[in-house]
């Protein structure tokens, strides 16, 4: 179970620009279920996925990781906890350009250290599983937006997560991707993986893919759902 | 004050890492008080996120402080001949009260430094930073004497005027002249030299069954503060004859120079990184018990009476190289 308690996030404090994007937030998310976060821009929600994906440290309150506390670890701790289980795929995908999607797929791997030739072949196998082998050697620029979303889920899950958070993931998809989207979601869920998605998108919160609705809104959580 | 590159080098450098021990210090003292790793606080979180960094910034101002005592032997060293009398760092350093002083100070900084250091390095290997406290306390300890440190040094270069009428060290460190250095210099050598040997092998003995049983950390810690202390008056007693290869020659600076190859930089820093891993291994075993660094803190504790042994092999080896190859003998003294 991963568990926020009493978090809050206040950007630019002390500033005339001072901003309280969570106030106070207690959340539990259980393992190996999808809880979807729902709400406006501006409630916080990828605040609070940065948090939960220990990208960013609170200003106040605790986040525990299967009861172990996660936001006092010093940097190289948390580093290594973020690359063991978690797995990011970010609205705008976060590609980097320039390279190749099989480099892309790679680039988390590399400070684990893993011999070269086995990391590659992971990650062609990784990319043969989202149909994407062919263009393996293709640059991300030159890449469709339904193959550049795939090769962002599948540069998650390289590392083999037990958790992946995913922020807005189909803002810029069409509705035949987003459901191409949740199907991806769908398979990794029924190998065990833990689903965070943040969405304001009914295509993924009235989806049968969502265990709990999390509804947020002005840095609060305001009202939940559950849905099986 | 003489307007040479050493001396703004070392008088810039004190000065810095004195604000930033201080500013340290005052931040050691809030985590020394309001501490708590179990509290979500946004005072604890904040205290959490600087620690890191104020570390990480004073480790490297610390790192300095102990090349910074080299640098001061070798700027007293390299500017004697400004002074009438003077022949090595000797002459420098008597040139004003506060040579002295200021050479002590860099000494004991120095050790304390290298605590310091190898305190927070075992307190970044625990996740849930399990030597803070003692940590800020060490350093608390150590600033005064950073402190003091860099007011001397600064006033004993402020007080440095070319030309002064200095000593030389035949006269210092002769067992004509009075204090500590002459009561040294009026040691027998032989007796010296057993207890030099006997200290070092005493080390040694606690460092191997240290290494092989990991039993008597405190005494190897114990051990190296000895061998360090009895290897200086060993230095002055009778190393320094063997190297200068003269029976009256007890300087422990003149070994710095050139015409002896430098060769007091590698024996004094031998015996320093000896001595400070060897108290490091003491000083962990103080916090075995923690428990995110059980596992961890044995291994480290290896390490450093490993660097520790062989610092003092290799201080050993040179001496005894001196001793064994050179056509000078002390039978008869």
């Amino acid at each position: 179970m991963i568990s926020a308690r009493n978090i809050s996030k206040v950007f630019n404090a002390g500033s005339p620009s001072e901003f309280i994007a969570l106030r106070e937030l207690s959340l539990d998310i259980q393992l190996h279920q999808t809880t979807v976060l729902k709400g406006p821009s501006g409630s916080g929600k990828t605040t609070l996925l940065a948090l939960l994906g220990c990208m960013s440290r609170p200003t106040t309150g605790r986040i525990f990781l299967n009861d172990r506390e996660i936001t006092s670890l010093p940097e190289r701790f948390l580093t290594e906890v973020r690359r063991s289980t978690f797995g990011f795929v970010f609205q705008q995908f976060n590609l980097i350009k320039g390279i190749s999607a099989l480099e892309n797929v790679m680039a988390p791997a590399y400070p684990t250290g893993e011999k070269f030739s086995l990391l590659r072949s992971r990650a062609l196998a990784t990319l043969k599983m989202f149909n994407l082998a062919q263009r393996a050697d293709a640059k991300v620029e030159w890449l469709s937006g339904g193959e550049a979303q795939r090769v962002a889920i599948a540069r998650a899950l390289i590392n083999n997560p037990s958790v992946i958070i995913a922020d807005e993931p189909t803002a810029h998809l069409d509705t035949k991707l987003a459901r191409e989207f949740l199907g991806i979601m769908a398979d990794l869920k029924a190998r065990g993986t833990t689903l965070i998605l943040s969405s304001h998108d009914p295509v993924i919160y009235d989806s049968p893919l969502a265990d709990r609705v999390v509804e947020m809104r002005d840095g609060q959580v305001v009202g939940e759902s559950p849905r099986s | 004050m003489m307007l040479h590159p050493n001396i703004l080098a070392l008088f810039f450098s004190s000065l810095l890492i004195s604000l930033m021990t201080l500013y340290a210090s005052g931040y050691g003292i809030l985590i020394l008080r309001r501490w708590d790793i179990s509290s979500g606080s946004e005072l604890q979180l904040a205290l959490e996120r600087r620690t890191y960094l104020i570390s990480t910034i004073i480790s490297y101002f610390l790192a300095f402080q102990l090349v910074s005592l080299f640098l001061f032997i070798h700027t007293a060293d390299s500017i004697c001949h400004l002074f009438v009398g003077a022949m090595c760092a000797v002459g420098t350093l008597t040139a004003n009260d506060f040579g002295y002083p200021t050479l002590l100070l860099k000494v004991v900084t120095f050790i304390l430094a290298g605590l310091w250091l190898i305190l927070n390095y075992a307190d970044n290997l625990g996740y849930d930073y399990p030597l803070i406290r003692a940590k800020y306390l060490l350093l608390l300890f150590t600033a005064p004497f950073v402190l003091a440190e860099t007011v001397l040094q600064a006033i004993f270069f402020l007080k440095l005027t070319p030309d002064i009428i200095t000593s030389c060290c035949g006269a210092l460190f002769s067992q004509a002249a009075r204090g500590i250095a002459s009561e040294v210099v009026s040691m027998p050598g032989v007796p010296m030299q057993i207890a030099f040997y006997g200290c070092i092998l005493a080390t040694f003995a606690a460092g191997a069954r240290f290494w092989l049983r990991g039993k008597g950390a405190y005494l190897v810690g114990i051990l190296s503060g000895i061998s360090f202390l009895v290897s200086i008056a060993a230095m002055v007693s009778f190393i320094s004859l063997y190297i200068y290869e003269m029976p009256s020659h007890h300087c422990p600076f003149c070994v710095l120079q050139k015409e002896y190859g430098f060769i007091g930089y590698p024996l004094y820093a031998l015996l320093l990184s000896g001595t400070v891993s060897g108290l490091g291994v003491g000083l962990l075993q103080r916090f075995r018990s923690k428990q995110s660094l059980v596992l961890i803190l044995p291994s480290v504790q290896r390490q450093l009476v490993a660097f520790s042994l062989t610092s003092f092999l290799f201080f050993a080896v040179i001496v005894t190289w001196k001793v064994l190859f050179t056509s000078f003998t002390l039978q008869g003294f």
